[in-house]
């Protein structure tokens, strides 16, 4: 049973080995983490240092070999997945046959068919992010900022009390980078939601509530 | 509609300009394999269809045979036309008569025809093209057209004709002469072998020539609109004198009925190999797109979408496809159908092979007759075969993990 003072996301002692040819790499050795409701925490680690690894944890769609993971007390399921937490990835993973509107609405399909109220809080969204005019264009026709405040506004159709980040800016120029940043951190301050930042920039690390380093498998 | 049938339907129309190559291609695919289904069963039942009209237009539903000759066949005519079912009854008599025009014989099959009853089963009146069945009397003949035009005889002529009996007596050294009949009209049926060689008579000249009395071969029966031949078969062998038996047109002719549903049958499977082919194209081209949307696949994992409807949106894939496809091949079917005849004249005319197409093929024109249930056979089956083509691409699809697919180059 969940209450209003657990964390929503409580991760304990989360571990998780790849093999690599015949070694094992122990990319997780027990990472312990709690966020709160409407906390903002970055994570930052050299490449290969496990931060995707650690974000699939969190996310539910990966299995760790040891430790447990809570979303809002509860234990962490597939099924909770689409109502409970938003993704944006460095990749964006727009669908390229549907358009901005559309993309953005999909979160919602994973729920429900969507209704005038989820196609009215896409539009807002869509606005909010600056691309009202260009909520029929599709993913070719956007530019890369473009599609990843799409990304963004898709990962809060669903109102998510987590939302996580995965090198949202690692395909975006600078400029671009910092206002696709700001506008992350804006939109989770006034939604309340969680944020999990992974980011190489330490200037974007600075900007979130916490700043957490991922490092030889442990969060610092 | 569930999140898997919509994508996977804008998977296949997508929004905007982009014109959906893949699925027109899939979809052209199953069409031509459904047009062709179409147009092949459709034709195949119209063979059978125009046989069986031909049949009961001539010889009704129904055919009364004795083992030697009916007796007192006028009053088993009044039993028979007092069975429920029966419309009307008909003797005959039938055998094979010599006939001679200008030193030229022919050996062709001889029909008696009550005259006074003859309408109330057959509607050979309907298939006289030159003369008419009232100018038909003990005197006179109906030729068939490829008789008539074998001998080169023209109505209003005479002909000799000689039974078995008179060439018997003429073989005993006996003198007798032919009887000459007068020529008064011709009848076609547009099928070759019921036009080839065949002289109508009248019941009495028939009798006379076999010298039967008034013993008839068997009595044709004809039943009222609604009833089965089967179950009016099986009430009239109730009312039947020993070494008597009715028996169905289908009876009658069932070694031939079954090796055109045999034919059928076989066309059908062979043909549904198109379906099947254009359904490897599908399957194929749906694994290429799962290889091609592995980071998608990981995507709508990551949104909360579930194995099994990620295995459904390809799945369904497959099935809109078949659905298409059934659709386009039902109206190219029909289509084709329509102007069967006009193809196949402008193609023999074109090769200058008209008369051998007539010759070999019975019929002048292409029948078709377009049955319910063969459409259903046919809708079923593609789509059927277009969803299991998406099994595959579903399981693979099913299996990726998530996490692997987002990772994926």
């Amino acid at each position: 049973m969940n209450n209003e003072h657990d964390p929503v996301l409580g991760a304990r002692g989360l571990r998780k080995t790849y093999l690599s040819g015949t070694q094992r790499l122990e990319v997780l050795r027990g990472v312990d983490l709690d966020v709160a409701a409407g906390e903002s925490v970055s994570i930052r680690g050299e490449s290969g240092s496990g931060k995707s690894t650690l974000l699939n944890l969190l996310s539910g769609l990966d299995a760790p070999e040891a430790g447990t993971l809570a979303w809002s007390g509860a234990a962490a399921r597939a099924d909770r997945r689409a109502r409970f937490l938003g993704m944006v990835f460095q990749s964006f993973y727009l669908i390229p046959e549907l358009d901005a509107l559309q993309n953005v609405l999909m979160a919602a399909r994973m729920i429900r068919r969507p209704g005038a109220a989820e196609k009215k809080r896409a539009g807002e969204l869509l606005a909010r992010v600056g691309l009202a005019e260009r909520a029929t264009h599709l993913p070719a026709q956007l530019s890369g900022g473009e599609r990843q405040r799409v990304a963004v506004a898709r990962a809060l159709m669903n109102a998510p009390q987590l939302l996580l980040a995965d090198e949202p800016t690692g395909n975006l120029d600078e400029h671009t980078g910092d206002a696709v940043i700001e506008m992350l951190l804006a939109l989770c301050r006034e939604t309340g939601t969680a944020l999990v930042l992974v980011t190489h920039n330490a200037a974007y690390a600075k900007m979130t509530h916490r700043a957490l380093v991922l490092h030889e498998g442990v969060l610092r | 509609m569930p999140w898997y049938f919509y994508l996977a339907l804008k998977q296949l129309f997508p929004s905007g300009r982009r014109f959906p190559f893949f699925t027109f291609m899939s979809v052209v695919g199953v069409a031509l394999g459904v047009m062709v289904l179409v147009v092949v069963q459709s034709v195949m039942s119209g063979f059978g269809f125009e046989i069986r009209r031909m049949i009961v237009e001539s010889e009704g539903e129904i055919q009364i045979k004795a083992q030697t000759a009916i007796a007192d066949s006028a009053a088993l005519v009044q039993r028979l036309e007092q069975v429920e079912g029966v419309a009307g009854a008909t003797p005959y008599t039938g055998g094979t008569l010599m006939v001679m025009y200008h030193d030229k014989p022919t050996f062709p099959l001889m029909r008696g025809l009550d005259l006074d009853s003859v309408g109330r089963v057959t509607r050979l009146d309907h298939y006289v093209t030159v003369g008419s069945l009232d100018a038909l009397d003990d005197d006179s003949v109906i030729l068939s057209s490829g008789l008539q035009e074998s001998l080169g005889v023209p109505v209003g002529s005479t002909v000799d004709v000689y039974s078995p009996l008179i060439l018997e007596r003429m073989g005993r050294d006996e003198y007798v002469l032919p009887r000459s009949v007068k020529v008064v009209g011709i009848l076609e049926f547009n099928h070759q072998q019921l036009d080839s060689s065949t002289v109508y008579c009248s019941l009495r000249l028939a009798q006379d020539l076999y010298g039967l009395g008034s013993l008839v071969h068997g009595i044709n029966v004809r039943l009222k609109p609604g009833y089965r031949e089967d179950d009016v078969v099986a009430k009239i062998n109730t009312i039947l004198p020993p070494g008597v038996q009715a028996f169905s047109w289908m009876d009658s002719f069932s070694d031939f009925l079954w090796v055109l549903n045999l034919e059928k049958g076989m066309m059908f499977f062979l043909l549904l190999i198109i379906v099947i082919v254009a359904a490897f194209s599908v399957m194929s081209s749906l694994l290429i797109s799962v290889v091609r949307k592995t980071r998608e696949i990981g995507l709508l994992g990551a949104l909360g979408g579930r194995s099994r409807h990620v295995a459904l949106c390809f799945c369904a894939q497959g099935f809109f496809i078949g659905v298409c496809g059934t659709i386009v091949g039902l109206a190219g079917g029909w289509g084709l159908l329509v102007v069967r005849n006009d193809v196949v004249h402008w193609i023999a005319r074109t090769i200058q092979r008209e008369d051998e197409l007539r010759r070999f093929y019975q019929f002048s024109d292409l029948p078709q007759h377009t049955t319910t249930g063969e459409i259903v056979q046919i809708v079923v089956f593609t789509i059927v075969i277009s969803t299991l083509a998406g099994l595959l691409p579903a399981w693979r699809a099913a299996k990726l993990k998530p996490a692997e697919a987002l990772r994926s180059e």
